[in-house]
């Protein structure tokens, strides 16, 4: 592993951070990365799944998957895996790789994780392990999934598709499913903390939400481009969105949610899209990646002040991730360089 | 930002037995030193088993843009989004369709969708038809003739089981919905790949290379082909509000029944050629330098699409003629 290939602008400063973060080139794009405890795995296009421990001096390296690895989700002390190898993996950090399901030429789109329950998508089906039993629960859908998220209690997994979201809920051993409907296609979504709002990002410019009671719409619009990156931040909590110039964060304080209110905006860099964000609990602040490559971390709360982490690189920041005790950061990037840095001097 | 390289994508459409699959299985077997995915349906004729071969849905969404006709593939998003996140970088991608399907969606899917723009373009679509039921499945399927008349490249295959006159009278009936596809008569698919694969057709500079058979141009056609192409030239140079507006009306108000446009302009008011295409109501333009040294200075524009007698297309091209 080298250092980035790219020279930052002429009269550049190094941000604190980079001083003293370690830096890798992987060669591959970064694809996703997830807290594991103190550690953060992230997952590459050929395959391959690195584990950033603050205890260790060089990444552990797991060869995981024949394939890009397309979505991941942290499952306790495990990372699940899913990819266009048609593979559903469990890994361990020490390296043991179980493989939950095989799919053969299909891929594993999505995956997901809460209290004990995995889940993965291929084609239209989602897959639902309980801990301790073997046989997987199919749940059907009118046409593929785009994105799987549980509920923090894992009573509800919310599944996107085309037309909307069907909500499944565990009842006596049983799921039982009610819909709700957005025309459009739904990929990456989520649930609100307090369980009341589901939030999907679209294949459109926009990002659609549903407060379950009573089935009401927030169309989230505006964007200038695809909002794909979203993270629950803040105390109030906001819904911090990539997408626009900056991190476009909405109010799910209240009753009502964002309807009618508009969006907290923080951490412009010029005319740069974000492309991906991540919460900051500690500090009430979001970390927000651009598309040429800059991180910056904005507070959300009683102050809105923001420092760069890392500069413009020329290359899009696919990956952000804070390890749980909010003490070490990662960046990755779609050309495979790798950012890990100690929050603290 | 850094520029990344698109990868080509080849659209490859025709009729269930046509020979769509014999032609994927060589470009994924013949050894020519490329890396090509390949993006198949999942009802696909007999299978296809490569580590390089991705099952599709074809799931047809509408954009919630306000554009009428406009559909898009979200399932090629989703797909063409995974493989450019491979470590190593692919040659192509070819997206084989189910018989049935009409291409404007996959094609609209480049024009709309940014993810895809940026990192992929269309560069063909290639459509394979059958010498001996072409004709029989032009009259009864409507989805025949769109796969003929979006075609850039029509491989007429086959050829071994039709005579010779037969031959002739079905690339007369292809003729006469898509005059400006290359026709290329094969008997088991054996056409060079460079000859399908690699055209870059859309790109707006290539479009300065089809001369359409102008001579037969405002041609008479028979009505028993629901789809028709219209061509038209002017010596007289046009101007480009004229032209802009009406042709901005045209495609917003029949561009459901305008499948395929393109056209090189000369405008009265610039020394600057400009080009356009556009699939339904969605349309690429760009002025492309000047004229070459030599050549005439015309305007060219043509329709493939339904209904183009209803559309008043001459009196309105006549009508963006500068003063």
């Amino acid at each position: 592993m080298g250092q980035p290939p790219t020279k930052p602008p002429p009269g550049y400063r190094k941000t604190s951070l980079e001083e003293r973060a370690l830096k890798f080139d992987s060669g591959a794009p970064v694809t996703g990365a997830v807290a594991i405890g103190d550690a953060i795995a992230s997952t590459f296009g050929d395959g391959t799944v690195r584990f950033f421990d603050p205890s260790e001096d060089a990444p552990a390296e797991v060869h995981a998957h024949n394939g890009v690895i397309l979505c991941c989700a942290a499952d306790r002390k495990h990372l699940l895996t899913g990819g266009d190898d048609g593979q559903f993996l469990r890994i361990a950090p020490d390296g043991t790789v179980d493989e939950l399901a095989n799919f053969g030429s299909k891929w594993v789109d999505c995956v997901a994780a809460s209290n004990g329950l995995a889940a993965c998508s291929s084609g239209r089906v989602a897959y639902i392990w309980t801990s301790g039993r073997s046989e997987a629960t199919e749940l059907e859908h009118s046409s593929t999934v785009g994105g799987l998220a549980f509920d923090a209690k894992g009573s509800r997994l919310a599944v996107a598709h085309y037309g909307g979201v069907t909500v499944w809920e565990q009842k006596k051993h049983r799921w039982k499913k009610s819909k709700l409907f957005w025309q459009g296609s739904h990929g990456a979504i989520t649930f609100s903390p307090d369980g009341k709002f589901i939030v999907t990002a679209m294949q459109e410019n926009a990002l659609h939400g549903w407060r379950l009671r009573g089935k009401i719409d927030l169309a989230m619009t505006g964007y200038p481009s695809k909002a794909k990156s979203f993270a629950w931040a803040g105390k109030t909590p906001y819904l911090a969105t990539s997408g626009g110039y900056e991190a476009i964060c909405w109010p799910f304080d209240g009753p009502q949610g964002p309807m009618e209110r508009p969006p907290l905006c923080v951490a412009q860099h010029g005319d740069n899209l974000a492309t991906c964000v991540e919460a900051f609990p500690l500090l009430n602040a979001v970390f927000v990646g651009f598309q040429d490559g800059a991180v910056l971390v904005s507070e959300l709360e009683d102050s809105k002040d923001v420092m760069a982490l890392r500069g413009p690189t020329g290359i899009e920041v696919t990956a952000i991730a804070i390890n749980q005790p909010q003490s070490h950061l990662l960046v990755g990037d779609a050309k495979g360089h790798l950012l890990w840095a100690p929050l603290k001097k | 930002m850094v520029s990344t390289e698109q990868v080509p994508v080849t659209v490859l459409t025709g009729f269930l037995g046509a020979g769509k699959t014999t032609l994927l299985n060589r470009i994924l077997t013949e050894q020519h030193g490329h890396r090509y995915a390949v993006i198949v349906n999942e009802f696909g004729e007999e299978g296809i088993d490569n580590d390089l071969v991705v099952d599709a849905d074809e799931e047809v969404f509408e954009m919630n843009n306000g554009c009428i006709c406009c559909t898009v593939r979200g399932d090629l998003i989703r797909i063409l989004s995974g493989l450019m996140k491979r470590a190593d970088q692919l040659d192509a991608i070819i997206v084989e369709t189910t018989g049935l399907a009409d291409p404007a969606p996959v094609a609209q899917t480049f024009f709309v969708d940014d993810d895809v723009a940026s990192r992929t373009k269309l560069d063909a679509i290639v459509t394979v038809a059958d010498a001996v039921h072409l004709d029989a499945q032009l009259g009864e399927h409507h989805e025949a003739e769109e796969q003929i008349a979006f075609a850039d490249v029509v491989l007429l295959n086959k050829t071994d089981l039709v005579d010779a006159a037969g031959l002739d009278a079905v690339e007369t009936r292809i003729r006469k919905i898509n005059p400006y596809s290359k026709i290329i008569r094969t008997t088991r698919c054996e056409a060079e790949l460079n000859a399908v694969l690699g055209l870059d057709a859309f790109n707006l500079d290539r479009i300065m290379e089809f001369e359409p058979d102008f001579l037969e141009s405002d041609h008479a056609h028979d009505h028993d082909d629901d789809i028709t192409s219209i061509s038209f030239v002017s010596e007289i140079p046009l101007d480009i509000e004229k032209f802009q507006k009406w042709f901005g009306k045209l495609l917003q108000t029949r561009g459901q029944d305008i499948l395929r446009s393109k056209g090189i302009l000369n405008f009265s008011n610039t020394t600057d050629r400009y080009v356009f295409q556009g699939v339904h109501m969605l349309m690429d333009a760009s002025t492309m330098g000047a004229w070459p040294e030599g050549q005439p200075r015309n305007s060219r524009v043509v329709f493939i699409g339904r209904n183009l007698d209803s559309m008043g297309l001459k009196e309105g091209f006549e009508s963006c003629k500068a003063e």
